[in-house]
């Protein structure tokens, strides 16, 4: 099977502590060398609505980003498709379009990617400052490698 | 006094907006009070900087609107400065600005608002025959076969059913409240897909003109996009025919799907007519024919209207000192001169000073400060801004295309114009509006031609552009009518610099805590009165509080992979 386009998002808000785990996990992985142009970063910040065209038309999607996993240990979590919740809010502003609302949408409009990750890790902090918890960055190398590793096998298959 | 109900949309995180609303014993709206949880201080930032890079800054307030401060912001600048913009860049702005309030509210009324009147779960109940037949007899729209909707209702069932999704499952679903039969409830699904795929289209003209989108460029004294119909990297004649598509798609949704939709839908709770609040509308106006100073050319007028007068539309002006004032009695911050002080902007001081108790907490005393947000007035009047209060000016002013359509919608309900001073009538008069922007998207793709035709490229003025031409002191304000309403930035230069910078956007003057006098903000007013037929589910609320739109400032998001409510409601 042939992954013509693999899109790599990372979410957060880098203001807000290790809410911008994702963000600052996208930066990572985009240091990483010798990926073919097939192979997209996208720093996706906070913004939900705008996201969704990233979000359908590739063939596989990685997302990076901070979470709340049910038993809430301090590692790295990898969700892999049907693992992975997707479930409308309701919201009070259009803010609050998120990724979850993104993956119904994209299921419901027939046009989900193939494999859709999310990889993330519960927060430690969270107040108004730039710059990971340590404990959260010591979990970086593991969330990049895990989307390396990833990308390769798919990019192997193609 | 009975219940008190706090809806709080993300208590765990920094959050946005919160209503605390007390009830009676016959679970009717007493009082509701409304918070603005977070602040904002970008007045603070932009001391001290260049008074040309402050759209940047003000342009990232908002991720949705994303281009009304940067509009909002230029315009003061070039007012301080005395600055004249070329016919292309007049043209170009409301040619974007007419592209960001009809997405924006395009998205708003399909994405945030239509869940509230609109049931998912019944849409598995509904007949596609029947919802076709009904599309059909709506609409042209060609997505209306039997098999369409069947299809649709298939991947709804197949989604609902696989569970792990559990897409809708976090509404009010089967709430009383519902009036839609499942067949209108299926096409109202069909068309929130359909329309969260088409928005992504109308937001390329930012990025043609703008360079990207959210966010796109702007530039004091003009525009920041070279015209040149021979360039390949200029506004050429390959991107104007992809601008004149994107508008005609546009056009064609808003006439054929939007518009029967809010119709269709409307038809249903004309009998649910609660939310009209204080009856004070204010428009700054915007969309000028010349100058922004020249008001009779604004294609949306200026003019305010007190208690539901529409026989009386008064004159506005929001330099006078007198007229636009923002308080703080109620609002987390100081004034040097006292907190009783109303101050015009250009007086305007932004020092925080949070008095509220530190969260989490339950809830809020209302007799002191509990805001955010400050509480603008209009010669001491809470007023609504937002589409309601710009159509019912227009029409006031006698503006024949929204006396059209606004004309056309009544007769299509069956209702008097006294339907608009409610809830729905602000959701009807976003739609209205939206039809007459997609057509000014026309007029101005129209006019850019044939001012591009006479030879004229011109897209900036460079004549105040160094700052050895301006002067040592200046003060101006630049204002839009975003699609929340009236927006207007009140600038001070010195030296240079800036000195002073203050922001009034919409949804202070919809959201704001009371004033000193006790008077209620827009939402506070709107909610007051309203029946609710189950309080632990507050739908009610939701549907008068979305029909405002509102956007305060952008929340973090965390993806809860517990399938919580991040809106929570709790009763105490």
């Amino acid at each position: 099977m042939k992954y013509n386009r693999i899109n790599v998002i990372g979410l957060g808000n880098l203001l807000y502590g290790d809410e911008g785990f994702g963000v600052v996990a996208l930066e990572r992985f985009r240091e990483l060398p010798g990926f073919p142009s097939s192979v997209h970063c996208i720093d996706g910040g906070t913004q939900g609505i705008y996201l969704l065209d990233y979000i359908e038309s590739c063939d596989a999607v990685i997302v990076f980003d901070a979470l709340i996993p049910l038993d809430y240990e301090r590692r790295v979590y990898v969700y892999r498709n049907d693992e992975l919740p997707a479930f409308i809010h309701r919201k009070m502003s259009s803010h609050q379009m998120g990724l979850s609302e993104m993956l119904g949408v994209a299921r419901l409009h027939g046009k989900l990617p193939r494999e859709v990750v999310l990889i993330g890790v519960p927060p430690c902090e969270l107040e108004l400052t730039i710059g990971l918890s340590p404990e959260i960055s010591l979990l970086l190398p593991e969330a990049v490698e895990q989307a390396r590793a990833l990308v390769n096998a798919w990019l192997a298959e193609s | 006094m009975g219940k008190k109900i706090v809806v709080d949309p993300i208590p765990r995180i920094e959050g946005h907006l919160r209503i605390e609303a007390t009830l009676n014993e016959s679970n009717v709206i007493e009082e509701a009070y409304s918070t603005g949880t977070m602040w904002r201080g970008i007045e603070v930032i932009l001391k001290g900087r260049d008074p040309r890079d402050a759209w940047a800054f003000t342009e990232r307030i908002c991720g949705v609107c994303t281009t009304v401060h940067a509009l909002a912001s230029v315009r003061c600048v070039e007012d301080a400065l005395g600055i004249t913009i070329p016919t292309n860049a007049r043209i170009i702005r409301n040619l974007m600005n007419a592209t960001q309030v009809t997405q924006d509210h395009l998205v708003h009324f399909y994405h945030l608002h239509a869940l509230d009147w609109v049931d998912v779960v019944s849409a598995l109940k509904a007949d596609p025959k029947q919802a076709s037949a009904i599309a059909q007899s709506i609409s042209p729209w060609p997505k209306s076969s039997v098999g369409y909707f069947k299809d649709l209702q298939q991947r709804l069932v197949g989604f609902v059913e696989s569970g792990q999704l559990g897409i809708f499952s976090n509404g009010y679903w089967g709430h009383p409240a519902y009036k839609l039969p499942p067949e209108v409830n299926l096409i109202a699904v069909a068309h929130y897909l359909e329309a969260l795929d088409f928005q992504k289209e109308i937001v390329k003209i930012h990025t043609i003109f703008g360079g990207k989108n959210p966010h796109p460029n702007y530039l004091v004294g003009g525009m920041a996009c070279a015209i040149d119909p021979n360039s390949d990297t200029a506004i050429n004649i390959e991107r104007l025919m992809m601008i004149k598509k994107i508008i005609d798609d546009t056009n064609t949704f808003i006439d054929q799907v939007y518009i029967p939709d809010l119709i269709a839908i409307a038809g249903y709770y004309k009998g649910w007519l609660h939310g009209g609040g204080l009856g004070n509308y204010l428009s700054y106006g915007d969309f000028p024919e010349t100058s922004l100073d020249d008001f009779k050319t604004l294609l949306w007028p200026r003019g305010a209207i007190l208690n539901k007068d529409l026989a009386n539309v008064i004159d506005v002006d929001p330099r006078d000192a007198s007229e636009v004032t923002e308080e703080v009695s109620h609002s987390w911050y100081t004034y040097a001169g006292g907190d009783s002080k109303a101050l015009h902007p250009w007086k305007g001081e932004t020092t925080p000073g949070y008095t509220g108790p530190k969260p989490p907490f339950e809830y809020l005393d209302t007799d002191k400060k509990y805001s955010w947000l400050k509480t603008p007035r209009w010669k001491n009047h809470a007023m609504e801004v937002g589409p309601l209060a710009r159509v019912l000016v227009a029409y006031a002013k006698g503006d024949p295309m929204i006396k059209d359509t606004v004309g056309m919608v009544l007769s299509k309900l069956e209702v008097g114009p006294e339907a608009l001073f409610s809830t729905l009538g602000r959701t009807a008069a976003r739609g209205i509006e939206c039809k007459q922007t997609a057509g000014f998207m026309t007029h101005y793709y129209d006019q850019l031609i044939a001012n591009i035709k006479t030879g004229d490229y011109r897209t900036f003025n460079s004549e105040r552009w160094e700052p050895s031409t301006w002067p040592e002191e200046c003060k101006g304000f630049g204002y839009t009518e975003a699609p929340r309403g009236s927006l207007g930035h009140w600038i001070q230069i010195k030296e240079k610099k800036i000195k002073e910078y203050q922001i009034v956007v919409p949804s202070t003057w919809n959201a704001s805590p009371r004033d000193a006098n006790g008077n209620s903000g827009a939402y506070e007013a709107a909610l007051k009165g309203t029946p609710m037929i189950n309080p632990e589910q507050p739908l009610e609320i939701l549907r008068t509080v979305h029909s405002f739109d509102p956007c305060l400032a952008c929340a973090s998001h965390l993806f809860d992979m517990n399938g919580k409510e991040i809106t929570s409601v709790t009763i105490v």
